[in-house]
């Protein structure tokens, strides 16, 4: 059915609209309502021309638009999408329940993000960032723009992908997954990857040593010797544990951070740690 | 520095924060980026990229989840690094200057977010009036806020605070650097924890310690791409394993089997 609509009602100027307001959601980020106005900024025009001649019901569908949303923005546009045929239906269809819009989106706000932050924070960012460092220590000026493509190229093709999958199969793709229980055997699989590469990159970019070291009886003592004979890399994994487990304790990350400054500071002063 | 150069480099830390907003987090916040770019306008690319780069292997936990505060690495790196290029000193300096500051910034930032929630009652009633322009007028006044609260204080450092931050360089403990040095050191914890607190659960641990031990006892470069192949590899076999039983995985999906 949404794929007769497509061609009906929007044109693909519609949806690059939707595409190019996807990148500002964050723009009024708020503690309300988080990203509702950036989401309802995405997919006003299409609302505009779904609901043309009934103001009440165009009304309705925006202030639905404005409860609190929040998640990854990369795909961020699947949902969009998603809402978008939902919405249409609404008109369509009078029997078809607008509560289950939100529920929707709520819905999807946890896993999406879950998946998302595992590739875009995780994976595609260290990456950029690891693959552009080399040549910036080099000074070479090919480093930032190495580090813009290689993240950029993912972001821009998953919203657009997102966006068209969001809209032309949202519903049948969402029912079919919920139903054979294909959605959390994905997010379990993105969990693999997320988790592996999290493991493998405390390792290789958080870099904490010791630099004590005393001298008794003649012969030197280097305290960060003896760690690495324990594990190598033992100071990263054991810090990022306690602070995961502060997270796990739902403490504010800014006290948090501030509890970091302050030790890491001391440490620092009394020559305990370094980078 | 002269009038131009302030100004260019307050529109790199605004535009740097607006990039999440705006731009789609496209990463113009990085140091790398920053440093480039501050590097261009005061005349010293070769630097701002060397400064940068340290910069970024601090910050590369450095990651934005939820409505969390964050370090804010794009106006601390713009900053720090353009200090350290007019003091003419290295990444210490940077680092002396952009931790500070990525760390305060992230305080304005939670305060800008509340005020915004002030906002949205307006565009509830703007709905009601079916005012459109008015919606879109709210979205942007965010926007011109935040840009303005990263570009003014960032343009009067610069061009006012040149003499203070010198003196400050060159009258800097030796301990003060030290201090920041394990501030640094502990700081990128976080972003991987946070990180961590997003998908872990118990079933996912051996898969944490399998990423985990071969790149901390081999280390090379290689290694991320290594594991990030075998995990994909990994991934695509359970997933193939698990979707051929459609039954088992729905009746385990009710027993809570992918959740802890």
């Amino acid at each position: 059915m949404a794929d007769v609509k497509a061609e009906s009602r929007f044109t693909k100027k519609d949806f690059r609209g939707v595409f190019w307001r996807s990148f500002t959601l964050l723009g009024s980020m708020n503690f309300e309502r988080m990203e509702a106005l950036g989401f309802l900024y995405a997919i006003m025009p299409l609302l505009r021309k779904i609901y043309k001649d009934k103001p009440e019901k165009l009304k309705e569908a925006m202030h639905r638009h404005m409860a609190a949303f929040n998640m990854t923005v990369a795909p961020s546009p699947f949902v969009m999408g998603i809402s978008t045929a939902m919405e249409e239906s609404v008109n369509d269809d009078p029997d078809f329940d607008p509560a289950s819009i939100n529920a929707i989106k709520v819905s999807l706000m946890g896993p999406l993000s879950g998946i998302g932050d595992t590739f875009f924070w995780g994976i595609f960012r260290i990456l950029a960032c690891a693959l552009a460092i080399g040549f910036a220590q080099e000074g070479n000026v090919l480093a930032p723009f190495i580090l813009l493509l290689v993240f950029n190229v993912p972001n821009f093709v998953t919203r657009w992908i997102t966006l068209k999958l969001g809209y032309e199969k949202g519903s049948a793709l969402l029912t079919d997954m919920m139903a054979t229980g294909k959605m959390q055997l994905f997010t379990h699989c993105a969990g693999i990857i997320g988790a592996m590469s999290i493991g493998c990159m405390i390792a290789m970019w958080v870099s904490i040593s010791c630099p004590l070291q005393f001298t008794i009886s003649g012969s030197e003592i280097i305290i960060q010797d003896y760690l690495d004979q324990i594990m190598p890399k033992l100071l990263p994994i054991a810090f990022t544990m306690g602070i995961f487990a502060c997270v796990k304790k739902k403490w504010k990350v800014t006290y948090i951070i501030a509890g970091i400054v302050i030790v890491g500071f001391i440490l620092g002063i009394l020559g305990v740690v370094a980078m | 520095m002269s009038v131009v150069q302030a100004i260019l480099i307050a529109l790199v830390a605004a535009v740097s924060r607006s990039e999440g907003d705006w731009l789609g987090e496209c990463k113009l916040r990085e140091p790398i980026v920053t440093g480039f770019l501050v590097g261009l306008i005061l005349g010293d690319v070769k630097t701002g990229l060397m400064i940068g780069a340290a910069l970024q292997l601090m910050w590369m936990g450095a990651v934005g989840i939820g409505p969390t505060a964050q370090l804010d690495i794009g106006i601390g790196g713009t900053i720090g690094t353009a200090i350290a290029i007019t003091t003419n000193t290295g990444a210490e300096t940077a680092i002396l200057f952009g931790v500070p500051v990525a760390v305060i910034m992230q305080f304005l930032n939670t305060l800008l977010m509340s005020a915004y929630s002030g906002v949205m009652l307006r565009v509830d009633k703007k709905i009601d009036q079916l005012d459109f322009k008015g919606i879109n007028r709210c979205h942007y006044f965010c926007g011109i806020c935040t840009f303005l609260a990263y570009f003014l204080p960032t343009f009067f450092v610069m061009y006012f605070g040149n003499g203070v931050t010198e003196k400050i360089v060159s009258n800097m403990p030796a301990w003060m650097n030290s201090g920041l040095g394990g501030v640094a050191a502990l700081l990128p914890c976080l972003g991987f924890a946070l990180l961590l607190n997003i998908i872990m659960e118990k079933r996912l641990i051996p898969y944490f310690i399998l990423g985990f031990i071969p790149a901390a006892y081999v280390g090379f470069d290689l290694t991320m791409v290594a594991i990030g192949a075998m995990a994909v590899a990994v991934a695509a076999i359970i997933f193939m394993l698990r979707s051929d039983r459609p039954v088992a995985v729905a009746a385990a999906g009710t027993d809570d089997e992918w959740e802890d």
